[in-house]
């Protein structure tokens, strides 16, 4: 009853007529009142991390605690989700694997290194629960947890400063400021860089094999970055030369035969004379680029990625100068998926081309002539005309591009939500994921994507 | 009632959470006879994948069964060699995962060849391969408490 009345009596409210005097006092407001509001602001070095996908293996690095998480629906993240991890630490890289995820950090307690997610094969190191005495192995890591790195006598925090990871389907190689390597993880395939032991434990291992970058490419030369396939490693010097290890059978390590292999070995076809600036693998299928702008190839090319011609090679052993790349300008980044290539050149055009969603529009195609997406998708329009791609990258099954805005597109397969695009969907063009910050790194795993940010203020 | 052999390749079983949504998914749908961890070394998958030897893939798929421990199952249930191929899902992961999404090589294969699991094709090889991985089991003796429960 009161109800209506009250309702009656709103409704002539709103219709109500003002003299010209009552507007202006109305409208007249007492500044007194106004608060001056500051805004909060982030550290101005502070990187913040995004994550989303798959969650059960821990790789998210969100839960904190496993009891609650069994309570609620944790399955997959569909959001790109703030990492409280990165809000205390300082984190200047990230790597993903298959189920897991390496930070590279700055703390002053000395540690460089955090990981989490499944750590079945010590993909991780060797981690501890509660009690030393009793050292329980966690076969799954909720929480980033430091990663010891075993230092040599004199070795300093700086020394062990990550200066390039990558991470495989169950390996972890890291390169520090110093030029040591360390692997970590499973080796059944030589993927470590030591040679293979015929049924090695590799659960509950507190192995992390070392090696000095003089081993790997001499005195005379420095390692810039690592490069992890699924089950092999790829090393690129300063000099541009590359070298390889682990599982050989669709070729991709290059090494002109289709073995394992154990050791680090040099690899040359194509490439012997050339200067490598960069690599690029996310699965079985190796895309290479020279300072020139050249596209190089090896691995797996059963979609047709890196051969079309009749007769064509499915797995090619041998670094090789791809033809198909030909006539899309000068490149300036590759990436390599499951069974798709994406190239970036140097006038901001995304080029893909394989088997997949290549982001032509609502279906699977197959196509070995590599074609562009349009600039507009990226985010470039009549207010910012300026705007253009400056990095891609690509998971086994999905595809993503950074614009000069840091702004992040995905499409793809949306394997457990890992396109962080809100929904389960398979997304079949370019789309901005919702990331509250500037897009500087982005780590594409298998089936869990991570974004290293810069906040917009 | 047809019986059939399951193997869940060596990726699948380091991954935790896989391994136990696959195992769950046979237990609604069969009845598990035997089931154990095997390795299947060079010389067994040389016995195993006698029909593969010269094709292409023969040496990666090889390679990759040996890179760690699987996990091979003796399933049973009416029509099961189609039904676990049903739920296994087409061979290429790649292609599995746009035309059939849920199945298990959709959810948990990486790429075409770490495709998650194997399942016997016919009534035939089945019986070879569990021969060959459970050497220990008769499959007569087990037809016979059957008939008799």
């Amino acid at each position: 009853m009161l109800k209506t009345v009250r309702n009656v009596a709103a409704i002539p409210q709103l219709t109500r007529q003002y003299t010209a005097k009552a507007k202006r006092s109305v409208l007249l407001q007492d500044t007194k009142k106004i608060k001056d509001y500051e805004p909060k602001l982030s550290k101005k070095a502070g990187h913040r991390v995004y994550v989303w996908g798959f969650q059960e293996t821990g790789a998210l690095g969100l839960q904190t605690d496993v009891k609650k998480a069994k309570e609620r629906y944790t399955e997959m993240v569909h959001h790109p989700t703030r990492l409280q991890f990165s809000d205390n630490t300082d984190i200047s890289d990230v790597a993903t694997g298959y189920g897991f995820t390496a930070y590279a950090v700055q703390r002053s307690d000395g540690e460089t290194l955090f990981g989490c997610g499944l750590n079945t094969d010590s993909q991780l190191g060797f981690q501890v629960k509660g009690n030393p005495k009793d050292p329980a192995n966690l076969d799954v890591i909720i929480y980033p947890t430091a990663i010891r790195l075993p230092r040599e006598n004199g070795e300093t925090d700086d020394d062990m400063q990550v200066l390039s990871m990558s991470a495989g389907r169950a390996h972890l190689v890291v390169v520090t400021r110093n030029g040591t390597v360390f692997t970590l993880g499973n080796n059944s395939y030589g993927q470590c860089g030591r040679s293979i032991i015929d049924e090695e434990r590799y659960s509950g291992s507190a192995l992390v094999h070392r090696i000095s970058q003089a081993d790997i490419c001499g005195e005379d030369d420095e390692i810039v970055s690592v490069e992890c396939g699924q089950d092999h490693t790829m090393f690129l010097t300063k000099l541009g030369r590359v070298y390889t290890c682990g599982w050989g059978a669709d070729g991709q390590t290059g090494q002109g035969n289709y073995h394992t292999a154990g050791k680090i070995t040099r690899i040359a076809g194509d490439i012997e004379k050339e200067r490598i600036v960069h690599l690029a693998c996310a699965s079985d299928c190796v895309l290479a680029l020279n300072e020139g702008g050249d596209v190089f190839g090896w691995g797996n090319s059963e979609y047709g990625q890196l051969d079309d011609s009749e007769n064509a090679q499915t797995q090619i052993n041998t670094p090789r100068a791809l033809t198909l790349t030909k006539g899309i300008g000068k490149i300036k980044s590759v990436a390599a998926g499951g069974s798709f290539c994406m190239a970036l050149n140097t006038e901001g055009l995304v080029y893909t081309w394989g088997y997949g969603i290549l982001g032509f529009g609502p279906f699977v195609e197959q196509t070995s002539k590599p074609q562009h997406l349009l600039p507009p998708l990226f985010g470039r329009n009549d207010f910012s005309n300026a705007t253009t791609v400056v990095s891609i990258g690509c998971g086994v099954f999905h595809m993503g591009a950074v614009n000069s805005d840091g702004d992040l597109f995905m499409w793809g397969k949306n394997r457990f939500g890992h396109l962080g695009l809100g929904h389960k969907k398979d997304q079949f063009f370019p789309f901005k994921t919702a990331i509250n910050g500037k897009a500087i790194k982005v780590s594409y795993g298998v089936d869990h994507t991570v974004a290293l940010c810069r906040p917009y203020i | 009632m047809e019986i059939t052999l399951a193997v869940i390749k060596p990726h699948v079983l380091r991954n935790t959470y896989a391994f136990q949504q696959v195992k769950q998914l046979i237990k609604q749908n069969f009845n598990v006879l035997q089931a154990k961890e095997v390795r299947i070394t060079k010389e067994l998958s040389e016995q195993f994948y006698a029909e593969h030897q010269g094709k292409f893939f023969y040496h990666r798929l090889t390679s990759f069964m040996n890179s760690g421990p699987c996990y091979a199952l003796i399933l049973q249930s009416e029509a099961c060699i189609q039904k676990w191929r049903s739920l296994m899902g087409p061979t290429k992961v790649f292609r599995a995962v746009y035309s059939e999404p849920q199945c298990i090589r959709a959810l948990y294969g990486l790429s075409d060849t770490r495709n998650a699991c194997h399942g016997s094709d016919s009534e035939a090889s089945a019986l070879r391969e569990i021969a060959i991985l459970f050497p220990e089991f008769q499959v007569k003796s087990t037809a016979k408490t059957q008939v008799k429960q």
